[in-house]
């Protein structure tokens, strides 16, 4: 099957479902408003002039970014976890190869659906950073505008980062509650526990930031992180925020992973 | 031509054998009956043969590997439950088989009507009752112009109106001239529908054949009298009796196909019985079955 029907195909299956429409629906409506929330902390700690200059050219881009990190994580990385086990739970995905779908067209199907939403997300952060730079920048030029604009590229990477991990996730467990509590705990807790109670005992160095999570996450910091010299490196003697570029490489690093093994699995295990 | 050929097909669940070095050719414009008793491996084959298990060694191959590994678009199948989308309405879940079969125009309406779900076309698939969703499941079999059609238990768990419609159904299906293989625990309804079956048990093939070529000649006769005892002990001596069973009403002897039913009306009436019952009739398939898995 082509692209475009395997998009149309998994459009057709998804447009009215209620859990895919509504985290969709909540990422687009939270993406532009939450970083509103930014105008209710009026002292912000030095360099920082004033908390205007979260939505001005270019840190709009990195402030916009690391509120569009959160709702990722949370929005579209639910849907592509939602996107398998949901269709796994109605034992659809059976169905769909009983049907005539062979196994690799399937997979593809979730793993292009993953890129389009991954784009769709990145030109959004993309149109709703340039409308408030642009609405709150005194005196903009377009250079200023898209002084920063590779932020959108690794919107895009990261996106797909973290719904690289959603499909692994679904692919992996299956079970739909377990495979979202292993999806969310991954991120929020285990991968910490694994850096810091694990790895930092034995390997006190760079090492410890390529762990999926943190090489995704690092691609949209909390803009302060480069303000490295307001963190006290008491005990670590490396810094602990990745440059972009090795961010963008552990991330397309484990996106392979993740998309890989879960490819292998699904080709090879009964249904 | 055979659309199916499998060739020493094993599947093992840890210990248990599902299928068991099972070998089987389809041959095209034949209604075969896949017959065994629960656990005997039916669905595992079927699963097989549609990709959505993994055999542990053994080979399948549809149509001669005409059509690679898109030979299941040419395939109409339904596997245990009817399998859709909840959310959606018969007409969309029609619209997604039809994507995937990549058939350019269906008469979905046409579809509906012919399982009698038109009625029903903009209801959610949740919304239907067992009956209702296995009639959708049939539609959907009959979406792309299949040369096989597969059909596992398609009258499991229905109430009997469901039962005698979906049988119905598969009657006009079957008469159309499509190669269809059907698994049933029914032996009424194989026996009904089937021209070929096929028997296995633990993973085996015990069987396979024309209906007419598995079931023996031998004629089944039900009999009775006042006094079963005599009777039992009058008939135990002829030669064109191969058994007698006595029942709870009635003896049942199994005679030679070559043997006139007048031959032993002759006799009981020269020994002096009067018969309170006498029928003679083909061996069902029911009985074949039962005798052809008792022992293996």
């Amino acid at each position: 099957m082509s692209i475009l029907s395997l998009l149309f195909l998994e459009y057709t299956k998804f447009k009215k479902n209620a859990v895919v429409s509504l985290l969709s629906l909540m990422f687009v409506i939270m993406l532009p408003t939450v970083i509103f929330i930014g105008k209710e902390f009026e002292n912000v700690p030095p360099p920082l002039p004033n908390n205007e200059v979260f939505f001005t050219f270019p840190m709009v881009w990195d402030y916009l970014g690391y509120a569009g990190n959160w709702l990722v994580f949370f929005f579209l990385g639910l849907i592509s976890v939602f996107i398998v086990v949901n269709e796994i739970g109605y034992k659809t995905f059976r169905q769909n190869i009983i049907i005539g779908m062979t196994r690799k067209d399937y997979f593809l199907g979730k793993v292009y659906s993953i890129i389009a939403i991954s784009f769709c997300a990145a030109l959004y952060y993309g149109v709703i950073a340039f409308l408030i730079g642009i609405t709150h920048t005194e005196d903009w030029s377009m250079s200023q505008a898209f002084d920063n604009s590779w932020a959108i590229s690794r919107f895009f990477l990261m996106s797909l980062g973290y719904m690289s991990f959603g499909l692994f996730s679904g692919f992996l467990i299956r079970r739909s509650g377990v495979a979202v509590l292993f999806y969310l705990c991954y991120i929020l807790m285990l991968e910490a526990i694994l850096k810091w109670a694990v790895h930092f005992r034995f390997f006190n160095n760079e090492s410890i930031n390529f762990y999926p999570s943190n090489c995704i996450e690092d691609l949209m910091p909390l803009p302060l992180y480069r303000f490295a010299d307001l963190i006290p490196k008491k005990d670590i003697d490396f810094n602990f925020l990745l440059e972009y570029s090795h961010a963008a490489m552990g991330t397309s690093f484990w996106i392979t992973v993740f998309l890989g093994f879960s490819y292998y699995s699904f080709m090879r295990r009964d249904m | 031509m055979p659309v199916l050929r499998i060739e020493q097909l094993t599947k093992s669940y840890g210990k248990i054998n599902a299928v068991d070095n099972l070998n089987l050719v389809i041959e095209k414009g034949n209604v075969y009956g896949l017959l065994g008793p629960n656990g005997s491996g039916k669905t595992t084959t079927l699963g097989i043969i549609l990709d959505i298990l993994r055999q542990d060694s053994g080979t399948y191959e549809w149509f001669d590997g005409q059509y690679g590994e898109r030979a299941r678009v040419h395939i109409g199948a339904i596997l245990e439950t009817p399998n859709f989308y909840p959310y959606l309405t018969a007409g969309e879940n029609l619209e997604i088989v039809r994507q995937i079969k990549g058939a350019s125009s269906v008469n979905i309406d046409e579809l509906l009507d012919l399982v009698n779900l038109a009625h029903r076309k903009k209801s959610a698939f949740r919304t239907y009752s067992l009956g209702m969703k296995q009639r959708l499941a049939i539609a959907a079999t009959m979406i792309g112009d299949p040369q096989v059609l597969i059909f596992d238990e398609p009258t499991n768990g229905l109430d009997p109106e469901g039962i005698a419609e979906v049988r119905n159904i598969l009657s006009r299906i079957a008469s159309l001239g499509n190669t269809v293989i059907m698994a049933s625990h029914i032996l009424d309804e194989v026996e009904k529908i089937c021209s070929h079956v096929t028997i296995i048990k633990k993973g085996k093939l015990l069987a396979t054949g024309p209906v007419g070529a598995i079931l023996s000649n031998d004629i089944t006769v039900e009999i009775n009298s006042d006094n079963q005892e005599q009777l039992i002990s009058a008939l135990s001596d002829r030669q064109y009796i191969n058994s007698i069973v006595p029942k709870k009403d009635w003896v049942e002897l199994l005679i030679d196909e070559s043997t006139d039913i007048k031959v032993l009306s002759k006799d009981i009436y020269e020994m002096g019985i009067i018969p309170t019952r006498l029928v003679a009739r083909k061996k069902r398939l029911e009985e074949e079955f039962l005798e052809i898995t008792k022992n293996a």
